[in-house]
């Protein structure tokens, strides 16, 4: 904007973080000196534990450095691969989880959809590159404007909001981000968002080959132009987009799951059995505010979307329904704000959460979880996080 | 932009427009300028959830202080506004555009309505020493006028009230095409009814042959208020209609050219429909 005053470089005394330029050179030198500096001192046992976070004993040499080059194919030499990764609180605790089949991630803390924009804003604040995943802003074929104001409204422990799904569009995301996201040196997973199964094709083939993509996760909460139909609340035809967007593409695709549906499981289960990768419980629950003084809705299009902490005992409910109806990982949404709040998910059957709403209270909190997480695993002697995974689970009896 | 914990220095209320907190947090005060914001925690649960905007009202780098006005509306306003000397407050900033001061320009225009008064105080000391500065400022009533004792003795001050109780009566508008014939520059800060008010003027000046405070008007700078949540520019609650699009009032704004924003009835225009 040409009205815009540059900004000044400026130092940023938050002690858990690098600076965002060591953490692009780290990112620039980790794609490929630092690799092979580093493992040509690790036997091959190692450095898959290393790159993977889990021992691999009985795979032969060979195997062994196949899974090795996909694995670094796939993302960033981990954190902990580098000297000075030692410093975090995480560092020497396996956090690594499967956030979606094939979707092996450092640790299990993502950054939810539409509250991380496209990851490169919150660098100005924090270490990105600590994180599991980003999710970006909801994408869709073409530019959207958006919805009238207003947007955004609080509520008891939480927002609602009615964004309108404002971007600039698939092929524009992808020619703007993908070099910063390779710079950011933490995988992105794109969200995906349309009004016709074709919509989402034509945004997971416009995105095919952005640098630092690693999965797909679909926003079913928008209506089908064909038949107003929510897409994710029709478990026949979430399963078709599924199927669709599989078709496409040969990254995870993940279903982020509507709690409006009035059979949420039915639709995680339809859309695994569709070949999805994951799912994601939960996106926004409807909710509207009045604003008395005038006697009409706040936000511009009467309802919208509520998150928060507000929606997290709905979302554990959901996250807990879906682990015992489908096989496939699930990212647990919805009001994390500590780790605390990301053991319950993942005592429930979640792999991986996503902070979402904390975050714009607190730009601290991803983070914190990770630090907390790693905690909560040194001092229960856990050999991983992935250990309470499911724990709360009833026990299957057979 | 940094967080940093800030503690209040000072608490002081201010008739009826709020209360005034002195905080010091040197890194964020270094780096201060004005119509800057800075997002601050209204307490350290999530209840509220969503920090609070507030331009700086005054910055003092020396010091390492700022000043905040803040109103106590709303559980979050409250909290914020009933800190004591000593309470810490989480802040995030300095966040968005400032204004720029023309080095050329001899006589500069301050306007302010309500809590808008709080960049163009910080103006105001800013630019007192280097140009001659006028602050014309309106509100409800005398309650709602910034004291004259805040501002640096060489600012010229003109005030207006709606109930006539100090000043001229009536809004800024009715003050401001006189004042507007001396300026070289224009700033202006407050609710958008009178933003919208001075944006009409702007456009009638656009059609009218040059005139003395004409360039002023034309040229005006704006700071704006929206609904906001982030602040960090990703969750594009806070965006206003500009001639280059969606604008986010958190990066691309609070301070933007007059021109630029687009008005629908004494509002910020809004996109699409309202359904």
């Amino acid at each position: 904007m040409p009205w815009r005053r540059p900004r000044k470089k400026v130092e940023r005394p938050i002690e858990v973080t690098r600076s965002i330029e060591e953490s692009l050179e780290d990112a620039a030198a980790g794609e490929e000196e630092e690799d092979s500096v580093d493992l040509a001192g690790l036997d091959d046992a190692t450095v898959v534990e290393a790159a993977t976070g889990e021992p691999e004993p009985e795979r032969g040499a060979s195997d062994l450095a196949l899974k090795l080059r996909e694995t670094l194919a796939r993302e960033p030499a981990p954190a902990r691969a580098r000297p000075r990764a030692t410093t975090y609180p995480e560092s020497g605790v396996d956090l690594a989880v499967d956030a979606a089949r094939g979707l092996r991630l450092r640790n299990p803390v993502l950054t939810a959809s539409g509250t991380f924009g496209q990851g490169i804003e919150y660098a100005e604040l924090i270490d990105v590159a600590r994180l599991g995943a980003i999710v970006n802003k909801g994408t869709t074929p073409n530019m959207r404007p958006g919805n009238p104001q207003y947007r955004i409204a609080e509520t008891p422990s939480g927002i609602l909001n009615s964004i309108g799904l404002e971007n600039p569009g698939a092929v524009e995301v992808a020619r703007r981000y993908g070099v910063q996201w390779a710079a950011l040196g933490v995988p992105v997973i794109v969200n995906v968002a349309g009004y016709s199964v074709e919509d989402y094709v034509y945004v997971v083939s416009e995105m095919a080959g952005t640098p630092g993509v690693v999965a797909y996760e679909l926003n079913v909460s928008c209506p089908n132009v064909k038949d107003g139909m929510i897409f994710g609340s029709d478990p026949s035809l979430a399963a078709e987009l599924t199927r669709a967007v599989k078709a496409e593409t040969d990254l995870p695709v993940i279903v982020k799951l509507t709690p409006n549906a009035p059979d949420v499981v039915a639709v995680a289960r339809a859309c695994e059995e569709a070949g999805a990768d994951g799912v994601t419980a939960i996106n926004t629950v409807l909710g509207m505010r009045i604003d008395t003084r005038r006697r009409r809705p706040i936000l511009g299009t009467g309802s919208g979307g509520l998150s928060g902490p507000a929606i997290r005992p709905i979302a554990v409910h959901i996250t807990y329904q879906v682990a015992q109806a489908v096989g496939i990982p699930i990212m647990g949404a919805g009001g994390v704000t500590s780790a605390e709040d990301a053991l319950e998910f993942l005592m429930a059957g979640a792999s991986a959460v996503q902070v979402g709403t904390a975050t714009f209270a607190d730009p601290l909190v991803p983070l914190k979880v990770i630090e907390g997480l790693a905690a909560y695993v040194r001092e229960h002697g856990l050999r991983s996080i992935r250990e309470i995974v499911g724990t709360a689970l009833p026990r299957m009896v057979e | 932009m940094i967080i940093q914990q800030g503690a209040v220095t000072a608490s002081a209320r201010i008739g009826d427009l709020g209360t005034v907190l002195g905080v010091s947090a040197p890194g964020i005060a270094a780096q201060a300028r004005a119509g800057q914001f800075v997002h601050v925690r209204p307490g350290t649960s999530f209840e509220p959830l969503l920090r609070r905007p507030y331009s700086f009202n005054r910055i003092r780098r020396q010091e390492g202080e700022i000043e905040l006005i803040v109103r106590p509306l709303g559980p979050g306003g409250e909290w914020i506004a009933s800190r004591r000397p000593g309470d810490l407050l989480d802040l995030l900033g300095p966040l968005g555009t400032a204004f720029v001061i023309h080095r050329s320009a001899r006589n500069l225009l301050l306007v302010a309505g309500g809590t808008g008064i709080a960049p163009m105080r910080v103006l105001a000391e800013q630019e007192a020493s280097r140009r001659n500065v006028t602050l014309l400022m309106g509100g409800r009533s005398v309650a709602y006028l910034w004291p004259s004792d805040r501002l640096p003795p060489s600012v010229e001050y003109v005030t207006t009230t709606e109930d006539g109780s100090f000043g001229i009566g009536g809004r800024v508008t009715e003050a401001l095409p006189e004042l507007l014939r001396w300026a070289d520059q224009l700033c202006a800060c407050g609710p958008w009814p009178m933003l919208a008010a001075i944006g009409r003027m702007r456009e009638e000046a656009e059609r009218a042959p040059a005139a003395p405070g004409r360039a002023a008007l034309l040229e005006a700078q704006i700071a704006v208020e929206q609904h906001m949540g982030c602040a960090m520019g990703v969750c594009r609650a806070c965006v206003v209609v500009t001639s280059q699009g969606n604008a986010r009032v958190c990066r691309e704004g609070p301070v933007f050219p007059l021109g630029d924003v687009a008005f629908a009835e004494g509002e910020p225009a809004t996109v699409g429909l309202v359904s």
